[in-house]
């Protein structure tokens, strides 16, 4: 039982630790925390699932539509909300109200679109594979695949590459990074279509997951992602991809062992204790 | 005495920015202290005030220790200073800036605020004309509604002072109250800080321009990478080898 | 517009609550603690309100005061650990702070989970009750029964919001208003005058609470049935939004900000179907080209400046 927990957890977990790493990629290049991540993904995985169902193709399809929708809504913030801030001497605060802002918009427009109501997904993965007594879906170890995956394709990304480069430097001082000849607006730009499209791919495995998508769970999914990113350390991109399997795992065991009720509420009292305790996150370094 | 520094060392994780640094303070003197950029002046200040406590030695005010004592606290007992970048409270007016200075001679809390309590309205018109008199008395009087973060440079630098001579301190503490001033300013300031001292308030001043220092104290205390390297009156410093060397390199040897 | 129908009325009576909570947010505001709490706040108020009328039958001005000591409590807690934490950080922790708050809501017994707290005895018709006691009903005044418990209750929001105002007002002109004022623009320099950061901190939070509080018992009596919903994330944002939008550095600017929010969708019906579009659309616009909100302290210092040339008179607080 316990094992079978901590299975689901690995499941439920990398898919945070996706979404997270979306907010890490942005807070390190940019210095805030993108508000509207959630609602964006969200929006873009109910566009990649409708047109995957209606159109009658397999629900691969769905990824790239997702991807693509979730990067261009993201480009449509970067070039509304954040970059005519950064050209001013703006409140520190007032990028994040401007997130909040877009995602209340992002919010609305897939209320209008795709309503309230649950959708499902098509079933995917349904042959079980038994290992002792955890029961692993195929689903699931597609969803744990691809994340990790795509974590170690980043990690090699930003470390080994020449653009990996640019967006470290980037991250560390952005102004010396322009000085130097990095062209940060394409940085910038990069930063933000990477991490929607992460966020994209999150959205539809989360939906493969629960075999459903519920228009409201971009507000929720952007919460533990969030969870995810500050118990990481803000800008550490170890960080996110840890906690966010952290956090799965809590919720978790905490559904099996605790009150499932409380739920939701797991992931933001490890917010409220990592700040108290160590502001800076399991892997940030003291500011 | 009425500062004393007892042997004072800090360390910043593998940094070492003072070691053994002791000296003292008399009642009534204006001392100077000198020292290459990086000597580790302004971490003294920042010790006296209660911003960080030193990893070893003591430092005493008035027969009370600082160490590990709050900054507000500290301004209690009577220590006030202004800061090398000039931290005032940019949105409000010069007046403003005064008044807050009053915080901790003034006494009016949230329900006798509220309320409006005749001891209240008092105390508001005495803080008023208090910090008026303040504003004249360095010169600012004709723009104490105009909001601090608009002022000129060297108004900026007075109104500091006059905030924080506001807290009605027994020692001042000047962090290069001159820095950027030409010397008309300069020799205003001078003026100034005799005035203070001769009101009867105590004053430290960490400064590079030497011609205010020699003039002005009556002490000099020289660091260096740490280190008090020398102490005395300003014409023994000026001709004290260390401190030549400290400034301007040892001479080549042939 | 008739005025007297009871439905303008009522919108007028929550502007009212809106100007309310817009203090609320101001005050906290006013030392640079950014909150997305005060929904939170707003939901603790509400629910103590109602469980005091509606299971221990006490009367509304004691369970109104038990709403605001219990938010006040809470905020205590909540409160000076999380003072050390600033600007995005606090804003997490205090949002953090808010959903939690709305998913114990959902799960206690005694708050009805989902369903939430239902056939409240308004504020209307206990004013009414007090009225028919002095002697005076409807008919006195030749209106019905609604447009008097209607008009009741706007007028006590009224004398509320005055109230609070002033206090306010006096607050921001007095040393404490100074205090905070001096927080909000540099910490290090504030406790260089000699102010102590956390006990004010700590006041400015819970005054802005426990006013957020009181708004939420006040919202409860009004509405008569309230669920953890209506103290969301959205109510949160709205909340600071008044702020944001109306500007932080003056009060009017909330007040203003709160004006305008929750007038606009009553003025043009067209905003309010599309209501959070246009409130998420006011945001980016108003961070792009006027971040520290519509007025500012500059802008309320031109006003000052065009009335004190046409009177003559000295100027200076």
């Amino acid at each position: 039982m316990f094992w079978q927990q901590i299975f689901n957890g690995l499941t439920v977990g990398s898919t945070y630790s996706l979404i997270a790493l979306g907010y890490t990629l942005i807070f390190g290049v940019l210095r805030i925390i993108n508000m509207a991540h959630g609602q964006i993904f969200i929006f873009g995985s109910l566009v990649g699932l409708g047109l995957a169902v209606n159109s009658g193709m397999p629900i691969w399809v769905a990824f790239p539509v997702s991807i693509i929708v979730s990067s261009v809504l993201g480009l449509g913030l970067e070039f509304t909300a954040l970059r005519p801030l950064r050209k001013k001497n703006v409140p520190h605060l007032a990028s994040l109200i401007s997130t909040i802002g877009f995602a209340i918009l992002i919010e609305e427009l897939t209320h209008i679109f795709f309503g309230a109501d649950s959708r499902p997904v098509p079933a995917v993965g349904t042959t079980v594979i038994h290992l002792g007594t955890v029961q692993m879906r195929a689903a699931d170890l597609i969803i744990i695949g691809i994340s990790l995956c795509l974590m170690i394709v980043l990690h090699y990304w930003i470390q080994r590459t020449k653009m990996g480069k640019a967006l470290r430097a980037t991250a560390e001082n952005i102004e010396t990074a322009g000085i130097l000849g990095i062209n940060t607006n394409a940085v910038i730009i990069m930063t933000v279509v990477i991490a929607s499209g992460l966020g994209g791919i999150a959205g539809m495995l989360i939906g493969i997951a629960y075999s459903a998508l519920i228009p409201t769970m971009g507000l929720t999914l952007g919460f533990k992602g969030l969870a995810a990113l500050i118990l990481g350390g803000v800008g550490s991109i170890p960080g996110a991809m840890v906690c966010g399997v952290i956090i799965g795992m809590s919720e978790v065991l905490a559904v099996a062992y605790g009150d499932s009720s409380y739920r939701d509420a797991v992931a933001f009292c490890m917010i409220i204790i990592i700040l108290l305790i160590r502001p800076q996150g399991l892997f940030g370094r003291k500011a | 005495m009425l500062l004393e520094l007892k042997q004072i060392g800090k360390t910043f994780g593998g940094i070492t920015a003072l070691s053994d640094v002791s000296f003292q303070l008399e009642k009534g003197l204006i001392l100077g202290l000198i020292g290459p950029n990086g000597a580790g002046k302004t971490t003294i200040f920042n010790m006296i005030t209660g911003i960080f406590p030193p990893t070893t030695g003591s430092i005493t005010f008035d027969g009370k220790s600082l160490v590990q004592m709050p900054p507000h606290k500290i301004t209690e007992l009577g220590i006030a200073r202004t800061f090398q970048n000039i931290r005032l409270f940019g949105h409000m007016t010069a007046l403003e800036n005064v008044k807050v200075g009053m915080h901790t001679v003034t006494k009016a809390g949230y329900w006798s605020s509220l309320l409006h309590l005749p001891q209240q309205k008092r105390e508001e018109r005495h803080v008023r004309e208090r910090s008026l008199e303040l504003l004249e008395f360095v010169g600012l009087q004709d723009v104490a509604d105009v909001r601090s973060d608009t002022l000129a440079y060297g108004q900026q630098r007075r109104l500091e002072i006059a905030r924080a001579l506001a807290t009605n301190p027994k020692l001042l503490l000047l962090d290069e109250p001159a820095a950027g001033m030409i010397e008309s300013e300069t020799r205003q300031l001078d003026e100034l800080i005799r005035k203070i001292r001769n009101n009867g308030t105590t004053v430290l001043l960490v400064e590079h321009d030497m011609p205010l220092v020699m003039g002005l104290c009556d002490k000099v205390v020289c660091i260096n990478f740490g280190v008090k390297i020398a102490e005395g009156r300003p014409e023994e410093i000026q001709n004290h080898p260390d401190v030549i060397e400290a400034y301007l390199g040892k001479e080549d040897e042939e | 517009m008739d005025l007297l129908n009871p439905y303008t009325l009522q919108v007028i009576t929550f502007l009212f609550l809106n100007l309310v909570l817009a203090v609320s947010i101001y005050v906290t505001l006013s030392t640079g603690q950014l909150s997305l709490g005060h929904a939170g706040f707003m939901s603790i108020g509400a629910y103590t309100a109602s469980i005091a009328t509606k299971t221990y039958d006490m009367p509304i001005l004691v369970a109104l005061l038990l709403a605001i000591v219990v938010t006040g409590i809470v905020a205590l807690i909540v409160g000076y650990p999380t003072l050390r934490l600033h600007g995005l950080y606090l804003a997490i922790a205090t949002l953090g702070f808010g959903e939690v708050v709305r998913v114990i809501m959902l799960n206690l017994k005694v708050t009805n989970g989902a369903l939430g707290l239902t056939g409240l005895k308004s504020l209307g018709t206990r004013l009414y009750d007090l009225e028919k006691v002095i002697g005076i009903d409807a008919q006195t005044f030749g209106i019905t029964v609604t447009q008097m418990k209607a008009l009741s209750t706007l007028i006590v929001m009224v004398i509320l919001f005055v109230i609070i105002l002033i206090c306010q007002i006096r607050l921001d002109r007095s040393r404490v208003g100074r205090a905070f004022s001096a927080i909000k623009a540099d910490e290090t320099a504030a406790r260089a005058m000699g102010i102590n950061i956390t006990y004010y901190k700590m006041l400015a939070y819970m005054i802005g609470s426990m006013m957020a509080g009181l708004s939420g018992g006040i919202y409860a009596h009004i509405t008569t049935t309230i669920t953890p919903d209506d103290f969301n994330y959205h109510r949160a944002v709205e909340i600071l939004s008044f702020a944001v939008i109306g500007g932080s550095e003056v009060i009017i600017g909330p007040l203003f900000g709160a004006t305008l929010l929750t007038g606009l969708p009553e003025f043009l019906r067209v905003l309010a179907e599309y209501k959070m579009l246009f409130y998420g659309s006011l945001l980016i616009a108003v961070m792009a080209f006027r971040p520290y909100g519509l007025i500012t302290a500059s802008t309320f210092d031109k006003w000052k400046n065009r009335k004190s040339r046409s009177t003559s008179g000295k100027g200076g607080v």
